[in-house]
């Protein structure tokens, strides 16, 4: 039993950078996200282009892949080295973390973004200019609170994906709560740690899916 | 009203508009009187939607004159600078086939938020403008539903009201009536037929005979994109001149 509590401890303990790297990525990406998206159907061909090429290779290569070349990348293709960076409590392996965790949320929040936009109907954007609102009045009073609606069910898968996700930030030996569970699982030769890691994340996404549901039913007085 | 341009609320001249290579409007010229109902009537891809498109700044003009409510919007298909063209959107209403609330906006909120956040009311000042009209729509008790509870013949009430909340100087109708079953068609002619009845000016794109021969003082016929025929409204349903005309009104 002593095992069991210890392991509790230590993915407790891990759990901190865990949210964190959830936390931050979603305060990041979603307003990179919507950028981006609005970069992708700019009319101006060259833009649209450059942000079609983010999305894609953002999306087609590995997660893990842009966490090293973010964390590493500066060393060896700059000669830069980072590594002794520190804000606050955050040294520079989660910042990689969160900036490669960002940058690729930002395409996939970009390409459900879109989505949203554009199926929004023409006549609601004919009635706001007709009625007078600027351009600015109507994304913001009339199109994006529609849009969020619409969107509210892709961004959930995302977001629950995000909190599985964290787990990859082991490849940059952040101390987050995988981490622990691994090393935890290799000193006691025993999966019960990652059974608990399990329960852990099983948890926080029951809780997320909660407040997601409670947001989406918010939104149900129209349709 | 001794100044007799004033008297003139829609100056249309000489519009033409391509979409492409296919030229939609060939030399449209039109004007609407103070008061006056002008229906106007012809066959899909006529260009009488994109007329009123154009009237209300939702398409540019390639060329020609508009004026609406003594202000130019555009000349020799020039515009007007952004200022006077959003002053010129408060002169006008325009009311939509498919209504267009805003449906995640109340009733009440759909007809008073370009009061508040537009046109700079307080809130007090436009729910009295808003009570005042729901009750002409007879839809007092909808002010705190949302669209998807209303029919669809309540949701263009509503959007009349909206359009009719700034207290513009002509309405324009997109074929109000197409979404609707015949039964709902009724009540929405009615709420027009009482705005003709209060001499509000209004330029109506239909394709409902014999409301546009009863409610209309003039009809304009489109076709090709040009005016095929206009004139008193009885008189050209009862008594076409044109062979167009004659072929497309024996189809009703």
């Amino acid at each position: 039993m002593g095992n069991f509590q210890s392991t509790l401890i230590q993915l407790w303990q891990g759990f901190g950078f865990t949210f964190g790297i959830f936390f931050f990525t979603l305060i990041f990406s979603i307003p990179l996200g919507l950028l981006v998206s609005k970069g992708r159907m700019s009319k101006i061909k060259i833009v649209s282009l450059v942000f079609q090429l983010y999305i894609s290779i953002l999306r087609g290569t590995p997660l893990m892949l842009q966490l090293l070349l973010v964390y590493f990348g500066p060393y060896y293709i700059f000669g830069v080295n980072l590594g002794s960076i520190q804000i606050g409590p955050f040294n520079y392996r989660f910042i990689a973390t969160i900036i490669a965790f960002s940058l690729n949320y930002a395409a996939y929040f970009a390409e459900i973004f879109r989505g949203g936009i554009q199926s929004m109907s023409k006549g609601q954007y004919e009635a706001a200019t007709v009625l007078g609102f600027t351009k600015m009045q109507t994304y913001f009073k009339i199109i994006l609170p529609q849009v969020i609606k619409r969107v509210l069910p892709s961004v959930s898968n995302e977001v629950i994906t995000l909190v599985k996700d964290t787990s990859l930030a082991q490849v940059l030996s952040v101390t987050e709560m995988f981490t622990k569970a691994s090393a935890a699982a290799s000193a006691q030769v025993s999966v019960m740690p990652f059974i608990v890691a399990g329960a852990f994340y099983y948890a926080m996404n029951l809780i997320v899916e909660t407040i997601l549901n409670r947001v989406e039913k918010s939104m149900s007085y129209y349709s | 009203m001794a100044d007799v341009k004033n008297d003139i609320v829609l100056e249309m001249k000489n519009i033409k508009k391509s979409f492409g290579d296919l030229e939609v409007l060939k030399g449209i010229s039109m004007e609407v009187k103070r008061g006056e109902v002008v229906a106007v009537i012809g066959p899909s891809g006529g260009g009488k939607s994109t007329l009123l498109r154009c009237a209300t700044t939702l398409e540019t003009v390639d060329y020609g004159r508009i004026v609406i409510g003594g202000d130019v919007l555009c000349d020799e298909g020039k515009y007007c600078d952004k200022k006077l063209e959003k002053e010129i959107r408060s002169k006008f209403g325009l009311v939509f086939q498919n209504f267009n609330l805003f449906p995640h906006f109340s009733v009440r909120r759909n007809i008073t938020e370009a009061l508040i956040h537009v046109h700079k009311m307080s809130k007090e000042e436009a729910d009295a403008i808003c009570d005042g009209l729901l009750k002409k729509m007879d839809l007092v008790e909808k002010a705190d539903a949302y669209p998807c509870n209303l029919s669809g013949g309540q949701q263009q009430r509503v959007s009349i009201a909206r359009a009719l909340a700034t207290n513009p100087e002509i309405i324009f109708f997109d074929e109000p009536t197409s979404a609707l079953d015949p039964e709902l068609t009724k009540g929405v002619l009615t709420v027009i037929k009482e705005l003709a009845k209060e001499k509000m000016t209004m330029v109506i794109v239909t394709h409902e005979m014999s409301f546009a021969r009863d409610v209309a003082d003039r009809i304009i016929f489109m076709s090709g994109g040009v005016i095929v025929e206009e004139g008193n409204a009885y008189d050209l349903v009862t008594n076409p001149q044109q062979e167009r005309t004659k072929a497309f009104l024996a189809g009703y």
